[in-house]
């Protein structure tokens, strides 16, 4: 057998789908002010109407109007990001995602990006836990 | 007697506000045009964001504002050069190309001493016909490595 047959089979105990899904994921992207975002969707608990107390954060620019939130899951609980609108959750090959150069020295929640044809231009991947902290508040 | 070949050295040309520069051609790989940009947060300011291009992320580098000579504005027209040094690749926004240059080494001069520090990445400059006509020649190699470690150091 040849490494390259061993890279064609599934794994044992996977089936052809659950194999696909290892070289995908599930992005959200969403939009604050004129800047469209994306996050990985797993990390994403539902999406709420905003409350004046919800998260902005200053680096990503200010909602037009911010009336809706992202919640999601972090290690002390529910975060709550105020966003414009929310895109749609589209399934992106682990191929379409790059991390982020490290000589770009951006901000630690700013993972990665996403060269998404349909955007046009890269998407900025946020982790949203991340941008808790450096905003420190939870 | 036959006459001495002169040794030349091969720059590409560049302008971007309203200074030329020139970088060795070893260190560009190709020009694209500007296209959209995806700003960062928390970048230093002469990262402008950054560019898909043949499936690579490139942060596109303002070198005026890198210089502290003002800082460049992108156009329809405005293109960028894909730079590499070692494992660094970055893009640099240009307004215009000037193509590239074979420069006798003779006609280089030093860095004004005492400069700036524009003059500190500089390999030399080239006198042109007229005060604008002048290019200047950028070590990028060092240019690079000063932006990441400017970069990291933050």
């Amino acid at each position: 057998m040849s490494g390259n047959d061993l890279l064609d089979e599934p794994a044992p105990g996977l089936d052809a789908d659950a194999e696909r899904a290892l070289g995908e994921v599930d992005v959200l992207f969403f939009q604050i002010g004129d800047s469209e975002y994306g996050t990985d969707a797993s990390s994403v608990l539902r999406i709420d109407r905003a409350l004046p107390d919800d998260l902005t954060v200053r680096d990503l620019g200010l909602p037009h109007k911010g009336h809706r939130a992202i919640v999601f899951d972090t290690p002390e609980g529910e975060g709550h990001l105020k966003v414009d609108a929310v895109n749609g959750v589209r399934t992106i090959p682990l191929s379409g995602l790059r991390r982020m150069p490290v000589a770009a020295a951006a901000a630690s929640y700013a993972v990665g990006v996403c060269l998404d044809e349909e955007a046009g231009r890269p998407v900025l991947l946020i982790d949203l836990a991340e941008t808790l902290k450096t905003q420190g508040r939870h | 007697m036959a006459a001495q070949a002169r040794p030349e050295l091969e720059f590409f040309c560049f302008r971007v506000g309203e200074l030329r520069f020139g970088v060795p051609s070893e260190n560009v790989l190709e020009v694209l045009r500007a296209g959209l940009l995806t700003p960062l947060p928390r970048t230093p300011s002469f990262i402008l964001g950054v560019t898909g291009h043949r499936g690579q992320v490139l942060p596109v580098v303002d070198l005026l504002r890198f210089l502290s000579k003002g800082e460049a504005r992108i156009g329809p027209r405005t293109r960028i050069f894909v730079g590499v040094s070692g494992s660094y690749v970055s893009g640099v926004v240009a307004d215009t190309v000037l193509g590239l240059r074979r420069i006798p080494v003779s006609e280089i001069l030093p860095p004004p001493l005492g400069g700036d520090q524009a003059a500190e990445h500089l390999l030399g400059v080239v006198q042109g016909s007229g005060p604008a006509d002048g290019i200047n020649l950028l070590n990028f190699s060092k240019l690079l490595q000063t932006a990441r470690q400017r970069a990291v150091v933050r």
